[in-house]
């Protein structure tokens, strides 16, 4: 162990053995054990620490370097069942973004973190740390799977766009390990199938790298900002059918999944970037419908399809601009991380699908979405059937999508029933067609037909979220609704969700499974209110700038609101 | 084994030598030398006794009833037709004017301007009776040579053929509305050889009435077919044609059904011409006696499927040849056996019918459409819908069959005929004397057979009698409607949510059985249409098909979301019990994903029923449980609603809830216990101040004494630690 702490009679010590050095820091004599208050002293003592060490030694930590690195984001994940004797330190790295620091500097980051996550396990063995905010940076903590850590660190920049959500962060965290976890299994398992680490990194590196791609704006990194304050990354945006197209949809999905025979299946519906219809667990469906909306759906073949040309096929020169944000030159962590650019070409000792990858889905003839990442040749239409790891049902599955305009399905076969792999996927597609290509079209009709354009969840004077934490949905006002915003409004209901999501995580420790009830409007500078309303595990979110003088205007705004659109679930008792 | 019996031909009468049918008072009618036997075919019964009346001797071409009864006219010669007074026994002659021309025949009308219309060589006569003088006044004549003709009823179509091949067609409809005449029009002849002009028999054309709509079918021998045609007021318009395999072939209709009677192969080939398509029902079918029972006291007797088979046996002993030489076929479905003296009534055994196909939608199509035998229509289909189920045939099979019965029945409701055979089935089960305990429902369709059309006759008495004193009858079967039959209902869902399974199937042989014993076993003929409606639909067919189907019941929910599209093309309503149903099946197999949308986008709507069982079935997870409680407040049950958040420890928010929604009959003590156990003395306190401030009185309660009581000692206890 690297570091070690001690409390006695509210004195909190830190001893770090590997550089020698030893802190005090005096907790408050009241100390209770809930780990918001800890979080809190960890806070000052956090940025006495890092004071200290600045200006003893520079290397120490390599904080001060992060700077210097792409965008003044680092993201890394360790595994704290490794590398617990000195000179294997290096082993609990499985990944660290930007890949082209020292590996002392990697190694120092990831000691802090290990630290406070030892040290905070005393106050609060279930749930250590979460977050340190220091003078420059926040630290954003997330135990992906039991010891192994996923931590971010983002710089508070003086431009004033780098205003976080630390819960926004933590969901990107999240959304990784989740989808990784969906195309390759658990980490765990990783790193059980081969001990030395190289396959998991193999692994981490590029999927990791495909997926901040979505991210990259122009050459910047743009991670989830207080602009992004009207959406909720961990949920599905759910299209509102009525009963007849619903029934249609419903009896879809049975001719679905009744194509496969007696084999039990799951299927998903969207049309355009909202889902219609789901048979996973809200788990999987979480992760399968941020993957599609991200490669499947038309919106995202036809963004594909705009930079994609015969020409560039077949070379790796599509991530070059992940390639640019990251100098190529320490060829130590690229033989650590595996080679870079997975291309197809490249001898890697390692076979690794990259599903993230962009612009490799393609509408085939039959309408069947097709791609060569997991093997094969595209253009020949041999190609490997893409395959996603199951949580509901812990096993693997066939991914078979289907789009028609509008509509795309996907449909999920365990690959334990079908014997003889993508000759017997082809067959069941085949099936598919035959059986359900009538009410296919019938239900995209009739989707069509309901369908109220982008626009259509408009609601005009609000700004607002929907989540409905129960099922994990979500819904908001249009992007472009939501950009009209002031600055200050944003802001202010910025602030008022990060006090909502410490009430939140607050009232979970202090009652868990109990739901409570929560309100707050705040006034921001402008004059906008910013409300939140939380009831029976619904949340409610909302700016009004035009909502006058008076407080009572702007809850009488919110019970229309909720009146009209929520069925009077937020409308006060 | 294949079912290969199709009709039932039933035995009458001893006839003498010669007879003929009266399709207009629909008699049978057998002259001797001076006498005229007539037995009344409809209703028909196996034991009428023949009326008998006297005429004058002599040669008889055809004879007659008039519509009324009171005159008998019989066809002397070719020349004149002779008018017996029934109750006067006067009698007097109508005669050919003209030398040249020669009367064909005659048939009495219901015409206003006319009553009996004397078909000539030369054209028609329409004359008018007259009552005072005894005798016939020409009305109208219409001008045109005449070879043959025919004449039913029925269609009051007379179509007069002339021509050389007698293929040209006049026609002309008869009703009480007025005549109509039709424009001429020329059948279609295939020719044997180049020069030979094959002429064109009157027993070869046949004037059918199906649906209402009026056909003509001419056989035509050289080409093997039946050439069908269709008459419109202002047009006749050639329908197709329908193979024949036999030289001699015969027409009947039954129920709308048409049946081509193949007689050289003793077959018959049935078509429902209800839509355009022309092909057959069901394969070739053969013809089966079945006799009446000998006894006539068969009223009281349930066992009929052994009287059943004596009586076959029975008309064997008779000596019945099936498409004997001397059969005659009348219109619409008789037989008269001339060889033997009987009289055959046509009957079709649409079990054996449905059985003979396997495209089931189609079965279902053409039972939906039988009146004649409504009841035991609808059982087959009820029992035809279940065993497709349970046989779990292709999804869109089932679809389609569900298509069929829903259309039906918003037909029927549309029509009203669905509820006019609920409210006789429901006057007559207020009858006492309603017998035949303890027959199954699954058992009837079977038991039908034989006694249903037995019955037939004295029901149709009943109906008469219930219809006079219909206003008392009618009110008080909707009160015993009301007083027993919605209580057992809700009580039965009440025992559901304890037990689950069990009770769905308890509560369709509580409420389903008593009524449908009744309706199968009594009400035959009433029933006017096999209509099912989405109770019958959840009683008959899913709840019995959920209670059989072992295992995996993502099949069922398949199907009855099915049902839901169906029911929703045609706005009907389906019964809460099946959304229940469908809570239930869903939930079963953990498939909670489907069971939210289907509650969220209200393909299962909402009903206190669904709400509990989505309570009850949320016990294994929570997002269920949480939709049940937001279906409990959106169905505005208010009081249920606090309940449950008392229960899962909200109290406050119950108690916010219960003040806005003014909910008052929910005790104190429920909340301020729920407050004591959260062991929280600002909460107690709270709920206390609440009552003492909203109920007044409230200060001098056991309750506030008991629990200000225990909120002191809890205060004290918290400041001593």
């Amino acid at each position: 162990m690297s570091s070690s702490l001690l409390i006695l009679n509210h004195q909190l010590t830190i001893t770090s053995s590997t550089y020698d050095s030893k802190f005090f820091f005096q907790t408050k004599p009241k100390s209770s054990r809930s780990p918001s208050l800890v979080t809190e002293d960890l806070r000052s003592f956090i940025s006495k620490f890092y004071t200290v060490h600045s200006t003893n030694s520079a290397s120490f930590m390599g904080l001060s370097s992060i700077g210097t690195a792409s965008d003044g984001m680092q993201l890394c994940i360790f595994d704290l069942r490794r590398g617990q004797h000195e000179g294997q330190e290096l082993d609990k790295i499985l990944y660290f973004f930007p890949a082209d620091l020292p590996f002392s500097t990697q190694l120092s980051v990831i000691g802090l973190s290990e630290g406070l996550i030892t040290f905070t396990r005393i106050f609060s063995p279930e749930a250590a740390c979460e977050v340190i905010e220091a003078e420059r940076h926040s630290h954003v903590f997330y135990e992906a799977e039991p010891d192994i850590w996923m931590v971010m660190i983002v710089e508070k920049s003086k431009e004033s766009e780098a205003i976080w959500r630390i819960d926004a962060l933590r969901e990107v965290l999240k959304e990784i390990h989740s989808l990784f976890v969906m195309f390759h299994g658990s980490i765990r398992a990783l790193l059980e199938r081969e001990p030395s680490g190289g396959l998991t990194r193999a692994h981490l590196y590029p999927f990791i790298m495909d997926y901040l791609r979505d991210f990259l704006i122009g050459k910047k990194l743009q991670l989830p900002s207080f602009r992004d304050c009207l959406m909720e990354r961990r949920s599905v945006q759910m299209l509102t059918v009525g009963r007849e197209a619903a029934i249609e949809v419903q009896t879809l999905v049975r001719i679905l999944e009744s194509s496969a025979g007696n084999l039990p299946c799951f299927s998903l519906i969207l049309f355009q970037d909202l889902l219609v219809s789901t048979t996973l667990s809200p788990e999987d469906t979480i992760n399968l419908f941020k993957y599609a909306v991200l490669r499947l759906t038309p919106l995202a073949l036809s963004s594909g399809a705009k930079s994609w040309s015969y020409l560039r096929r077949g070379n790796s020169s599509s991530h070059v601009s992940i390639g640019s944000t990251l100098p190529s030159t320490g060829s130590v962590s690229e033989q650590f991380y595996g080679s870079h650019d997975a291309s197809p070409a490249g001898d890697n000792r390692y076979h690794v699908t990259r599903p993230l990858q962009h612009d490799k889905w393609f509408k085939g003839k039959d309408g069947f979405l097709i791609t060569d990442i997991w093997g094969g040749d595209i253009g020949s239409l041999n190609v490997t059937t893409p395959t996603v790891w199951l949580h509901q049902t812990e096993e693997r599955m066939y991914l078979c999508a289907y789009q028609y305009k509008s509509l795309t399905i996907i449909l999920l076969i365990p690959l334990s029933s079908i014997l003889n792999g993508d000759q017997g996927v082809s067959i069941l597609k085949q099936q598919l067609l035959e059986n359900a290509s009538l009410k296919i079209l019938k239900v995209e009709e009739k989707l069509s037909k309901g369908w109220g354009g982008e626009n259509a969840y408009h609601v005009s004077g609000y700004r607002y979220l929907l989540v409905d934490g129960n099922r994990d949905i979500s819904r908001a006002s249009p992007p472009t609704k939501v950009t009209t915003l002031s600055k200050e409004s944003l802001l202010a209901l910025n602030r008022l969700r990060e006090e909502v999501d410490a009430e939140k995580s607050r009232a979970k420790w202090d009652n868990p499974g109990r739901e409570k009830d929560l309100e707050v409007c705040i006034r921001a500078k402008n004059n906008a209110w910013a409300v939140a309303r939380i009831t029976g595990g619904k949340e409610l979110y909302m700016v009004l700038e035009k909502a006058n003088e008076t407080l009572l205007y702007a809850s009488d705004a919110v019970e229309k609101f909720s009146n009209r659109y929520c069925s009077g679930t937020f409308s006060l008792d | 084994m294949i079912r290969n019996l199709s009709f039932e031909v039933k035995i009458q009468h001893n006839l003498k030598k010669c007879f003929y049918y009266d399709d207009g008072n629909k008699l049978l009618l057998s002259p001797t030398s001076n006498q005229v036997f007539s037995w009344k075919t409809a209703p028909f019964s196996p034991n009428a006794a023949p009326n008998i009346d006297s005429i004058t001797e002599g040669p008889i071409c055809s004879i007659r009833f008039s519509l009324d009864e009171k005159l008998i006219a019989v066809q002397r010669s070719n020349t004149s037709i002779i008018f017996f007074h029934r109750e006067t026994g006067e009698t007097f002659t109508h005669r050919c004017k003209s030398e040249s021309e020669s009367i064909l025949g005659f048939f009495w009308t219901d015409c206003p301007s006319c009553d009996i219309v004397v078909v000539k060589t030369s054209g028609l006569d329409l004359y008018a009776y007259d009552h005072a003088s005894k005798s016939l006044a020409l009305v109208e004549t219409k001008k045109m040579t005449v070879s043959w003709y025919v004449y039913t009823h029925e269609s009051r179509l007379v179509l007069l053929a002339s021509g050389m091949q007698c293929k040209t067609f006049h026609g002309f409809q008869l009703s009480s509305v007025g005549i109509i005449r039709l424009p001429k029009f020329e059948m279609v002849m295939a020719k044997p050889e180049a020069n030979s002009k094959p002429v064109l028999a009157s027993e070869d054309v046949y004037i059918v009435t199906v649906y209402g709509r009026i056909y003509c079918l001419q056989v035509d021998r050289v080409a093997m077919v039946l050439h069908s045609y269709r008459f419109y007021r202002d047009a006749i318009i050639q329908q197709g044609s329908l193979p024949i395999y036999s030289h001699k072939v015969a027409v009947s209709v039954v129920d709308n059904v048409l049946l081509v009677h193949q007689v050289d192969a003793k077959v018959i080939i049935l078509y429902d011409i209800f839509s355009d398509s022309r092909a057959p029902i069901s394969a070739p079918l053969p013809v089966l006696f079945r006799g009446f029972p000998r006894s006539d006291s068969f009223t009281s007797r349930p066992g009929t499927k052994e009287s059943e088979s004596l009586e076959a046996s029975d008309s064997n002993d008779n000596e019945a040849i099936i498409y004997g030489e001397g059969w005659t076929f009348l219109v619409p479905d008789l037989i008269c056996d001339v060889a033997n003296m009987r009289l055959w009534k046509i009957h079709l055994d649409l079990e054996a019918i449905s059985a003979s196909s396997s495209e089931v939608p189609s079965v279902l199509e053409f039972l939906q459409r039988r009146k004649l035998e409504a009841n035991k229509a609808k059982q087959l289909c009820l029992a035809i819908t279940r065993t497709m189920i349970l046989e779990r045939r292709p999804i869109n099979m089932v679809a389609k069959s569900m298509d069929v019965l829903v259309t039906s029945y918003a037909l029927s409701l549309k029509a009203g005929s669905y509820f006019k055979g609920i409210k006789t089935e429901r006057t007559s089960s207020s009858v006492p004397n309603v017998s035949g305990p303890g027959q199954g429902v699954d058992v009837n369709t079977g038991r039908t057979d034989g006694l249903g059309k037995s019955v037939q006759h004295e029901s149709a008495s009943r109906v008469n009698s219930v219809s006079v004193s219909r206003p008392s009858n009618y009110l008080s079967s909707e009160t015993e409607d009301s007083s027993s039959f919605e209580p057992l209902k809700i009580s039965s869902n009440d025992a559901q949510f304890d037990s689950g399974k069990v009770d769905t199937g308890a509560e369709s042989s509580a409420t389903g059985n008593p009524l449908n014993a009744s309706v199968s076993e009594q009400q035959e003929s009433q029933l006017t249409s096999p209509a099912i409606s989405p109770d019958e639909m959840y009683r008959f067919v899913f709840a019995p098909a959920e209670e059989e189907m072992i295992g995996e019941p993502s099949y069922l929910v398949s199907i009855i979301l099915e049902f839901f599209r169906s029911a929703n093309l045609e706005k009907v309503k389906v019964h809460p019990n099946l959304y229940v149903l469908t809570v239930q099946l869903l939930a079963r197999s953990e498939q909670y994903a489907e069971l939210g949308l289907c509650v969220i986008n209200k393909i299962i709507e909402p009903s206190k029923e669904v709400a509990l069982q989505l309570l009850e079935s949320g016990r294994q997870n929570f997002q269920i449980r949480k939709l049940g409680s937001d279906m409990l407040r959106q169905v505005s049950l208010h009081q249920d609603y606090v309940l449950l958040l008392v229960q899962d420890g909200y109290y406050l928010e119950a108690l916010r809830y219960a003040r806005k929604h003014k909910v008052t009959t929910i005790r104190p003590s429920l909340f301020l216990e729920a407050a004591m156990t959260s062991n929280d003395s600002q909460h107690l306190a709270a709920v206390l101040r609440f009552f003492s401030d909203f109920i007044p009185g409230f200060h001098s309660t056991s309750d506030f004494s008991t629990y200000y009581h225990i909120l002191n000692e809890m205060n004290s206890s918290s400041v001593v630690a």
